[in-house]
Formats: structure tokens, sequence, C-alpha cells
């Protein structure tokens, strides 16, 4: 075992960071949710410099493609760059789209990315779909909560080999994992810095015990997220561990969406301040792909009732 | 970034799981016997350990140990946990009474002590906590004065586990009561059976003999019993703390009961029903996530960077396991799990003493604080 990033992975945090400084950040992210869209560019850039398909690389692979899912997260990158650099290389042969959305068949008023999707991947049970733009409606719903979704219907597409229904939600939750690790530590981040900044009975409320135990345990939990997350890309989303990721990171988002905002005080409340853009897409995370609910039936029936 | 265990590192795994599983019961559980049956099993199941090296295999070889890295003790550590840990309270001068004899240790006190650890003849104890200094340990009051070529001891150690069964105690006590109270402490090697230490069992709710007081009347030892100089003794200790605290693969052990309670739920028909199916789930999720966040701590000590942020934080998410998985046990036990040797009544035991022993979980949340959001340390 060796946890520190290697010479590709440290090179393409480099090469990230300054992407996303320019293509990502809270100042893009506002411009975006101003028309209800999300950042085509971005992913065309990261296609660009070869980011997109780090999957089936040779010297990169799931987990370098998981981390730079990670770090977008961070970066409040508004694109569905989870769906496109882990779910749909993880079930297509050929190269994907640039955008790319996945649902499930029994869920499709909500859909992240379905309006701007070039191919939409619906899971239904065992059997995966694949729909082209134009084979599939999705209509536009208003939405708080941090992302552009749409209504699906009319689902036209063709299925891909039987069992692809398992494959595909096992590197779901991966990505949703990867996204909420990086969103979560955004969220930690800033509110660390406000802690540090603000000032009440004449000194900053990162002293008072009653603030460091709640921030130190959200700091547990998105470790966790992050660490699970990644043992479970390397694994190639091994059904328990890929499970168990989503299930440590819905629990990460949760913790980090009510301690943040708890700890921020009405400041969090106002849109002119960041922390909303990282903390309702964690409500948002949270629920996709059927939330812990599905994560912990996919966990119990991987680990105790499969081959037993 | 790489998550396999090196070939040598899995056939370490495979040769010791085997000699394990070929010796002890398949449900063996150390902690279910009788303080001086466990005492009397340890020494000899010890023995059989040190006849293959592996009681002491993280020591360097000077000292009798095979040199193994970081992650083999980890290895090391996880095996005997899921084996119902066969060594019992010999784990802890494994772990960091040995590694702080080595660190600080006079060569007469190597050569006494650290043989005897590594053939599996002794026990230790931690006279650490007094009735007044628990969490704020730097604030205890045992005294050792000088007197000649002696020191002369008064006080009183409490909560100490296994002390009515150990040879040895590694005692904290005051060396200089004018000094900043974390200069003023040093380290004593003290024999239980020294003369004027009285050691009483303090009842708990756990299990018989888990908890005892130790009280010094004038107990008069030798200077050479003393580890590292006068007064320098907290250093030793903060060191030693880190062992102590990811020394246990207590995510391990609670994963393993957390199995064979899935098992009982599979064969009760109980393991689709909501809550049980969200306990269980809960439970693995958190055994996983103290697993890897172990690795990262191992990683960075294979490195040679002292663990400390990550250690503390590895502590908590190990209790957050510990709890998970006692909670996953009520939930398909019920009132079963009261009954004694129900995996509910075992694993209370092991959640509640988890966020205490070595150091509280609010001790560790400060800690983590202080570093995550750069508090004063006061």
């Amino acid at each position: 075992m060796d946890l520190a990033f290697d010479d590709t992975q440290a090179a393409i945090k480099d090469s990230c960071e300054r992407l996303f400084a320019r293509h990502a950040g809270p100042a893009r992210a506002r411009d975006l949710r101003r028309d209800n869209g999300c950042d085509r560019a971005l992913v065309q850039a990261l296609e660009g410099d070869g980011f997109a398909d780090l999957f089936g690389a040779d010297g990169a692979g799931p987990l370098t493609a998981a981390l730079v899912v990670e770090w977008a997260g961070e970066a409040a990158a508004l694109a569905p760059i989870g769906n496109r650099l882990l779910v749909a290389p993880a079930l297509l042969a050929e190269t994907p789209p640039t955008m790319v959305a996945v649902a499930d068949a029994d869920r499709l008023d909500a859909v992240r990315f379905a309006a701007d999707a070039d191919l939409l991947i619906v899971i239904d049970g065992d059997e995966v779909r694949v729909a082209a733009r134009g084979d599939f409606a999705a209509v536009p719903v208003k939405s708080k909560f941090g992302y552009p979704f749409a209504q699906v219907s009319d689902v036209r597409g063709t299925p891909l080999a039987p069992g692809s229904g398992a494959v595909a939600r096992r590197w779901r939750q991966v990505a949703i994992a990867a996204e909420i690790a990086g969103t979560a530590r955004a969220a930690l981040d800033l509110t660390t810095r406000y802690l540090r900044e603000r000032l009440q009975f004449g000194k900053a409320i990162a002293t008072f015990q009653a603030v460091q135990h709640r921030i130190a345990e959200l700091h547990v939990s998105v470790d966790s997220a992050e660490w699970a997350v990644r043992e479970a890309a390397w694994h190639h989303a091994r059904a328990d561990l890929a499970a168990a990721a989503a299930l440590t990171a819905c629990e990460a988002a949760q913790r980090a969406f009510q301690e943040t905002h708890q700890l921020t005080g009405a400041m969090g409340f106002t849109i002119e301040y960041d922390l909303h853009l990282w903390t309702m897409r964690l409500q948002a995370l949270r629920h996709e792909g059927g939330g812990p609910r599905a994560h912990a039936r996919d966990l119990v029936r991987a680990r105790w009732k499969e081959n037993g | 970034m790489n998550f396999d265990w090196s070939a040598e590192d899995a056939a370490f795994r495979a040769e010791l799981k085997g000699f394990l599983d070929a010796e002890l019961p398949a449900d063996f559980d150390a902690f279910t016997l009788d303080p001086h049956d466990q005492k009397a099993f340890s020494k000899a199941f010890g023995a059989k350990l040190a006849d293959k090296g592996w009681l002491v295999p993280a020591w360097p070889r000077a000292y009798g140990g095979l040199d193994q890295s970081p992650w083999q003790q980890l290895i090391l550590s996880e095996e005997m946990v899921a084996h119902g840990e066969p060594r019992t309270a010999q784990y802890m001068c494994v772990n960091w009474v040995g590694p702080a004899l080595i660190l600080a240790g006079s060569d007469e006190q190597k050569a006494y002590h650290l043989d005897r650890i590594r053939r599996g003849d002794v026990t230790w104890c931690q006279g650490f906590s007094e009735p007044d200094a628990g969490s704020d340990l730097a604030s205890l009051r045992t005294r050792a004065v000088r007197d000649g070529d002696d020191y002369v001891i008064n006080g009183e150690k409490i909560w100490t586990s296994y002390a009515d069964v150990a040879d040895f105690c590694f005692l904290l006590a005051r060396t200089d009561s004018d000094a900043p109270r974390h200069q003023g402490i040093s380290i004593f090697l003290v024999p239980t059976d020294a003369p004027g230490l009285t050691i009483t069992e303090i009842p708990s709710i756990f299990s018989e003999g888990a908890f005892n007081q130790c009280v010094f009347e004038n107990v008069r030892v030798p200077a050479s019993w003393r580890l590292g100089p006068e007064n320098a003794g907290w250093p030793i200790i903060r060191q030693l703390l880190v062992n102590e605290r990811i020394g246990v693969a207590r995510f391990r052990r609670a994963g393993q009961t957390l199995d064979r309670l899935a098992q009982m739920a599979v064969e009760q028909d109980l393991i689709d029903d909501p809550l049980v199916t969200d306990a269980l789930a809960k439970a693995q999720a958190a055994c996983d996530a103290a697993r890897v966040l172990i690795y990262r701590v191992v990683d960075e000590k294979a490195k040679g960077s002292a663990p400390d942020l990550n250690a503390y934080v590895y502590r908590v998410a190990t209790t957050r396991a510990e709890r998970a998985v006692y909670d996953a046990c009520m939930a398909v036990e019920g009132a079963g799990g009261l009954i004694k040797g129900s995996f509910g009544a075992l694993q209370f035991g092991h959640a509640l003493a988890t966020g205490i022993a070595t150091g509280t979980t609010e001790m560790q949340l400060n800690l983590i604080a202080r570093d995550v959001v750069g508090t004063a340390r006061n």
C-alpha cells in the first residue's frame, strides 16, 4: 500500500487546480445558476487535457478519475463530471459524449443535468438503457438545490448487456461519494476559515470548545468519505466498498450541511455568502440514486446475502 | 496511490491466520475468560507466539524483533483481534511499553525487561490516571521524592486495567512540584509486588476484574528504575500514546462481531427488516471507514513521519464503528442483547470503553480542532 499521490496524480492535481481556477469556482457557479445551466465548456476542457478519459488510461485508472471528480466538486464545478469520468466509461466501449446524465427508471421526476445531456443512462433493475439526445424528453424543473434538474420522459434508447444495472449502480455510488467528498471538503474549509475570522464576545468563535468539537467531528466524517471512496475506486467499485463509500459519504453530506450552516449562523442563509454553492448540492447528492436507503440495501446484499 | 497489499504482507497475513486458526477455537474470545484464566492463557499462548517471533515482530532485531514494517504490525493487530486477542493484556507491552523502553531505557532496563516481554513472560499495567487527573493527565499528583539512591513514591492511581494481574506498572509520578506541570513528570518501572503498593479491584459495569485502584504508600524504588531522564517523562508519554491509540485494531474485532451478527440476522430472517438493514449497513460502513483511516496513519508511520492529527481522526472513527456495531447488535437481538454472552452484552462494553480509554473522544476532538482550525492550545 502507498497512500500518497503518485507522480501522475500529483501532476494532474496541479493541472486541475489551474483548470478549475479558470473554469470553475464560486463566481462561475453563480453565473451558470442564474440561467439554470451547467458547464459544458469545463467538461470540454477536461476532455481536451485528456482528464475525462483517465478511467481506462495507462498509468491512471478509475482511482485517478475519482480524484478528479473529488477536486471538481471542491471547486464547485457545475457539470456531470462523475457521470462522464466514472459511470459512462464503466458501461460503454466507445468514448462517451461530453454531457452524460444518469437516472433510475422509477425516479425520473428530477434528473440532474438531463436537459443538457448528450446521453442519458437509465438504470432499471439489472438492465441499463442508453438514449442519445432526441431519444428522450427532458423538461427543466425548478429547484434551489444547486444543480439543474429536469423531468425525464419518453425514453427510447438501446439496452446494454444484461447485468449492466449492477455495474452502473456501483460506479454511480463511487461517483456520488467522490462528488460529496470534494463538495463537503469545500464547505468544511470555508466554515473553518469563517470560525477563525468571525468574532463574538471579543474573540474568534473558533476558540469555543462547543464549536471546535462540531467542526472536528465533521472533519472526521469528510476524511472518512474521502478515503472510503478512494479505496472503492482503487478496487474497481467492488460492490460492498462502493455501497459503503456512498453510505459514508451520505453521512458526511448530511453532517456537513447541518454543521456548516449551524456554525455559520444567519450569514449562511444569504445568497451573497458562498456556502450554499456547496451545501445545497450536498442535499441533492445525498438523495441521488435512491439515497442512503438504497446504498444500505446494496451493502447488506453484497456483504452478507450473496454467495451464501 | 495503491491500496493493494504487497505479496510479502499478504503472505505474512496468510501464515499468521493459518497458525491462529489451527491453534484457537473458531469463536475464541479471551475477554470472556476470567482475568486470572486470561493471564494463564496469555502466558502459555505468548510463549508459542514468541517461538515464532510473533510477539514482538515490529521491534528491531537487536531487541529480539523481526524488524517488521508498520503495515505488518497492523496485520498482526488485525489478525490477533480477529482471533479473540489471545495475547490479552500483553498487547500493551508489545505495542507501547517495549517501544518506550527501546526509546528511552538504560542498557540494564532493556536487558531486564525487553527479553521478558519478548518471551511473553510478563504483563504490564498503565499507572496514569488519578482521581483528579483523568483527561487532564498532566495535573497528576503522585509524587516520587529522591532519597539517596532511591525514590519514595506516594499517591494513588485509579481505573487501572489489568493491575491485579500485571507484573509491572508503567508509572507516571511528579518529581518536581515547582516546574511547569509538563516538565516535572518522570516515568518509573515498578513491580506490582513492591512493598507499600496496594492494588484493589474496583467493581465495574463491564466484566469482573476490569478495573483497579493502586495506592502507593512510601513505595521505595531504586533510581535505576526511572525510565529516561528525571522530569522528562512527558515527551515519552506523548510519543507512546500515539502507539496506544492505533495499537488495537478495534474496527476489525467490531467488524467480526458484525459479520456473526449479520449471519444471525440471515438465519432468523431479519436481514430485510428495514431497521436491521439500516443498522447493519451503517455499522459496516463505519468499520470500513475506520479501517481505511488507519491505513492512512500506518502509511505515514511507514514513511517515517510521526502520525498525529490522523491518528486522532482514526481514533474517533473507530469509536464510531464500535458504537454503530452496538446499535446493530441491539437492532438484531433486541432485549436478547441484554443477556450475558449475547453479541449486544459483549459489544456494550467495547462501545462504551472505546470513547474513554486512552484519552476520551473529547480529547481527540480537541486535538483535531487544534490542527484543523488552528485554535490555540491551553
